[in-house]
């Protein structure tokens, strides 16, 4: 089939879009997953909570950045309450525990997200300051699209020296790697989990925002986006977040070509990725070998 | 810790000595004859009830199946739903196109199951853990996509073979020779108890063999039968395929009983609400996660009239695993051996959640 | 499996009715925890006399508010009948389908064998209709009011006397604008649709009246059911040099495309055009001004100016505060199609039902409209909306209405 270069380039750029969106959703279940063992089903109800915020948020002061700065934090605050009054209480069992809890979590945020915005579409309102679109060689891009490239991936720059540098990235690190051993150090590990729990939440609320001012906001995104996130976080190794961000940009690329290429199955090219990965190597691209 | 460390047998609820005792065994064939007479009461009273029946018991026997390698083998399948789903398309096409007969369909649809497990154990079971569980559910994925894409008809050159985001509709009842008339509702029921019945006794046997001893000790410590000089992959891969059979036994059963096959049965949502029943119900004991499954149904159907209906369910699933750390088998199983003690339990069970979130 | 059925289903007898929470729905009685008789304040109800409804309609998933929607529009009628529908006492069962094939079957399932109900109500998703065909046949004890599920296979492979479309077909909501665009936008087309049976089957019965029209197809974009971003495809559509674009996409796919369209300048070399729920009232607004000057087609627009519609309309808003959507009217016609049929045939059997209701009008909101007796599907005039600026946000406004359609029968005859 004839592709013209056009359509690669602005096929690219959606690629690295959704790669940098992806990877800040990833980010948080990928650092959890590390530390806990927790398979974090509510993590896309999360993203989801994010732009619902976000809708209410800019339609209440008419401000797009205003939402971008406190839907964030709000879902943040709601990533605090399931991590203390949820997750808290199920550590120490079994991690799979966490699946059943997670799942009746997300399963009712979507039913409440129904109740308070109702079932239809909604978006967010993008900034008239971002409005309009540029000419980028033979591609006429928008200009928003353009700023959540940008944002994200500063986003997700930022985070990475974090999480290198920094003595709380090390921390992170360390928790993730080996939760005894700063138990041990006599550092509190519960206030470690709770934090890095909202970390990601915050991240993933950030990605709801941009994400719904340029896609519809509906009841369902929230277990949309899970799976795609999971096979973002096994490729990438559990528990690694560079290896999350390799593998969401990875996983935008595939999505943004296989819509170019073969559309209906795009699904497929995703997961066979994913297949071939593991079997060369079974516990993803950075992922600890001792990890189970 | 690690995911399968986590596999302790208390938690998992089943002993190390048989995954049933005596007494368990005796409880369970007092269960099939008192479903053998709920039928034609529940019939009786509510002609519908027997339908929940029948459903409640094709996914008892999937979350067998499921329960079988995820509990007690410690392969955590999240793709059950390809088995489940790829035994009932070999049901329609072959109601459709073939032939009717139930000694047919559903040996084609356990067949079905076992190759497909076959398959996807074959190219899974080198990843552990969450690894292995993404693996599954990526085959199912695809699966999925392609009977939603209908893509086998593309490749025929057909119109169309698994009719695509509609599925295959109107099918005809089974039937058996003229034994059984199946387009009756409670023969059919009776069908699909027995075949339930003896799943789960050849489960139940399985396990127990020295062949569910390996499977057990490698959910225990994979190194070390490995070690020992077991096959482990092969091991593992043939556990698969056999859950996969039973899978592919409820979805044969399933389809001819809603005249229906359509993607959804293949979807990621029926692998995680599968895996939803087991947890609810009791992980690795077998009759828990049978307990779990009719409750899903159940709750589904019963709630599905009210508004905002999915915050109740979920609720339930939160409530039961803070308070019930073992499901519902467990608390039933600490309510039958102390039933004095039931309010102190619920009082632990609150302080100790106290205890855990003021951490 | 010795849990007790009594215990979690002991609210739910044959008296719990019409489970809702909303005081919208207070004429309706619901006796969910108290299990009271149904039809409080509503004396003689049962027996004969009594007239049961099923609702298989989703209120939860995709189409939650569509079925909400259909509700509320048959909820409408009914108030205004004082609860009765040709003489007889009304009482509604509903269940949520959550959108699902499956469960669709199971509800139609429990509504007829258990509930026995006299008429059915739904259901949103086509792939539900078609899966309920041979259960609503084998049991033959309702007349099915298809509120809104559209695939025309319905007609062909079903053709049943007890299914009745008080909405339209897919058919319906695509051909007749072929000629309209044909001699109003453009010689020249590209189509683009969401890649499932539905979309797929509007695609094809548009291409097929274009091209006897007179015009041509330059392109065809299949994009997958729920897409999230829609710029890899737009390139195909730009590069198909087509100045009108024919498409087929609902719901959160459709805010998608459209914003998307705009979004990427694309709406500035073409004109684009598209069955109705493309630019209808549940997306209009998340669509917003990107919306604008943008063309479709549908069998009912909420600001239609004739007197019937206009008193709907107010009706409607006074009850629930926001316009009526197609999916509104769809629901009120059920309930009013029900009415006719049951005073006509004054008994509740379902062949009785279908019989009187067979080649019956309607005044409807959309305007005057008949069942076909040959296949039972709606003959209605279409409207041809553009979105506009209006008082408070975007808006369709009818710009042609095309009358006297002829339907094609697809084999059926009654």
């Amino acid at each position: 089939m004839f592709v013209e270069f056009s359509s690669v380039l602005r096929a690219t750029m959606l690629g690295v879009q959704l790669g940098m969106t992806l990877a800040l959703v990833a980010a948080g279940l990928t650092l959890i997953f590390g530390m806990l063992d927790v398979i974090n089903f509510a993590h896309g109800s999360l993203y989801m909570m994010g732009a619902y915020l976000g809708v209410t948020v800019s339609a209440q002061f008419g401000s797009f950045w205003l939402a971008l700065l406190i839907a964030p934090l709000a879902v943040g605050v709601i990533g605090a309450v399931i991590e203390v009054f949820g997750l808290r209480a199920l550590y120490g069992r079994n991690p799979l525990y966490h699946i059943l809890l997670t799942f009746g979590l997300a399963v009712m945020i979507q039913g409440l997200v129904v109740e308070i915005w109702g079932g239809q579409s909604l978006r967010i309102e993008a900034p008239a300051s971002l409005a309009g679109t540029v000419q980028l060689g033979p591609v006429e891009y928008p200009v928003y699209w353009l700023f959540v490239l940008a944002i994200s991936t500063l986003l997700i720059a930022a985070v990475w020296l974090m999480i290198d540098r920094s003595d709380l990235g090390i921390l992170m690190r360390a928790s993730a790697h080996d939760t005894e051993m700063v138990d041990a150090l006599g550092i509190d590990v519960s206030k470690v989990f709770t934090g890095v729990f909202v970390f990601g939440a915050v991240l993933a609320g950030v990605a709801g925002v941009l994400l719904g001012a340029s896609r519809s906001v509906n009841p369902g995104m929230g277990f949309g986006v899970i799976i795609e996130t999971f096979v973002i976080v096994v490729i990438g190794g559990l528990g690694s977040f560079k290896g999350a961000v390799y593998a969401a940009l990875a996983v935008g690329l595939v999505t943004a070509y296989g819509a170019l290429i073969a559309p209906s199955v795009t699904d497929i090219f995703l997961f066979a990725m994913m297949a071939v990965v593991l079997m060369i190597r079974p516990n993803g691209l950075f992922g600890a070998t001792e990890a189970a | 810790m690690s995911l399968l460390d986590a596999f302790d047998p208390r938690e998992t609820g089943s002993s190390t000595d048989g995954i049933l005792s005596n007494r368990g065994r005796f409880g369970i064939l007092a269960l099939i004859a008192a479903l053998a007479v709920l039928g034609p009461v529940a019939s009786a009273v509510r002609p519908f009830w027997l339908y929940l029946l029948i459903q409640i018991l094709v996914f008892a026997l999937l979350a067998l199946s499921l329960d079988f390698v995820f509990g007690y083998a410690g392969l955590l399948s999240f793709g059950h739903a390809a088995m489940f789903g790829t035994g009932g398309y070999a049901a329609a096409l072959l109601i459709t196109h073939v032939t009717a007969n139930a000694l047919v369909v559903l040996p084609a649809a356990v067949l079905t199951g076992v190759v497909v497990a076959a398959f996807i154990g074959w190219f899974s079971v080198r990843a552990r853990g969450i690894y292995f569980a993404m693996l599954t559910l990526a085959f199912a994925q695809i699966f999925y996509v392609i009977a939603f894409a209908d893509l086998p008809s593309t490749l025929l050159g057909v119109e169309t073979v698994t009719g695509g985001d509609n599925g295959i509709v109107g099918l005809a009842t089974l039937e058996t020779f003229g034994l059984l008339d199946l387009s009756n509702r409670m023969n059919y029921y009776f069908l699909t108890l027995g075949l339930v019945a003896l799943s789960l006794l050849a489960i139940v046997r399985l396990a127990n063999s020295p062949f569910g001893r390996v499977l057990q000790g490698v959910r225990e410590n994979e190194d070390r039968m490995a070690f020992i000089g077991y096959d482990v992959r092969r091991y593992k891969v043939i556990g698969f395929a056999i859950s996969g059979g039973f899978a592919g036994l409820a979805g044969g059963l399933y389809v001819p009983f809603q005249s229906l096959a359509q993607p959804q049965l293949l979807n990621w949502t029926l692998s995680g609400e599968l895996v939803v029943m087991l947890l609810l119900g009791g992980l690795g004991t077998l009759w828990g996660p049978m307990l779990g499954a009719g409750v899903v149904v159940l709750l589904e159907e019963q709630l599905s009239g009210f508004a905002a209906w999915e915050v109740i369910l979920g609720s339930v699933f939160v409530v039961v695993v803070i308070f019930a750390p073992r499901g519902i088998a467990g608390a039933l199983v600490s309510l039958w051996e102390d039933p004095e003690d039931a309010i102190g339990n619920v009082r632990d069970a609150l302080a100790n959640y106290r205890e855990k979130v003021m951490k | 499996m010795s849990h007790d059925p009594g215990t979690s289903t002991g609210s739910r007898g044959s008296t719990n009715r019409s489970v809702s929470t909303t005081s919208r729905r207070r004429f309706l009685v619901s006796g969910a925890a108290a299990g009271a008789t149904a039809l409080a304040g509503c004396a003689g109800g049962g027996g004969s006399d009594t007239l049961t409804v099923g609702h298989v309609l989703p209120t939860s998933g995709t189409y939650a508010l569509l079925g909400e929607s259909i509700m509320n529009g048959f909820d409408l009628y009914l108030q205004q009948n004082d609860g009765q529908l040709g003489g007889y006492e009304v009482e509604t069962v509903q269940r949520d389908t959550a959108g699902e094939t499956d469960t669709g079957v199971t509800i139609t399932n429990e509504f007829l064998v258990q509930e026995g109900v006299d008429a059915l109500v739904g259901p949103v998703s086509s792939a539900v209709a078609i899966a309920m065909m041979q259960t609503v046949q084998q049991e033959s004890s309702a007349i099915w009011l298809n509120a809104n599920a559209g695939d025309y296979r319905v007609t062909q492979d079903g053709c049943m006397d007890l299914h009745f479309r008080t909405s339209f077909n897919d058919w319906q909501t695509s051909a007749p604008l072929a000629q309209w665009v044909y001699e109003n936008v453009a010689d020249n087309v590209v189509l683009s649709y969401a890649d499932y049976a539905f979309g797929q089957n509007s695609k094809n019965f548009f291409q097929e009246a274009f091209e006897e029209a007179g015009g041509e197809v330059v392109g065809e974009v299949a994009a997958p059911l729920g897409t999230d971003d829609y710029s890899p495809f737009l390139g195909d559509i730009e590069s198909s040099g087509a100045d009108a674009a024919f498409s087929f996409f609902a719901g959160s796919d459709a805010v998608n495309y459209i914003s998307q369209l705009s979004d990427f300048g694309l709406d500035d070399e073409l004109t684009q055009t598209g069955s109705g729920f493309l630019l209808s009232e549940d997306t209009l607004p998340a669509q917003g001004e990107a919306a604008l000057g943008k063309y479709s087609l549908l069998h009912y627009t909420a600001t239609k100016e004739t007197d019937r519609n206009q008193t709907f309309v107010s009706n409607y808003s006074e009850e629930h505060d926001r316009q009526p959507n197609v999916y509104a009217c769809q629901g009120y016609d059920s309930a009013q199609a029900l009415d006719i049929a049951a005073s006509n045939a004054d008994s509740t059997d379902a062949s009785d039902l279908a019989s009187a209701l067979s080649g019956a009008e309607l005044d409807s909101p959309r305007g005057e409209f008949s069942f076909d007796p040959d296949t039972n599907e709606p003959l209605q005039s279409m409207d041809v909306r553009e979105v506009v600026q209006g008082d408070d946000g975007v808006e369709n406004e009818v710009v042609a209405t095309i009358d006297d359609i002829e339907l094609p029968d697809w084999g059926c005859s009654l």
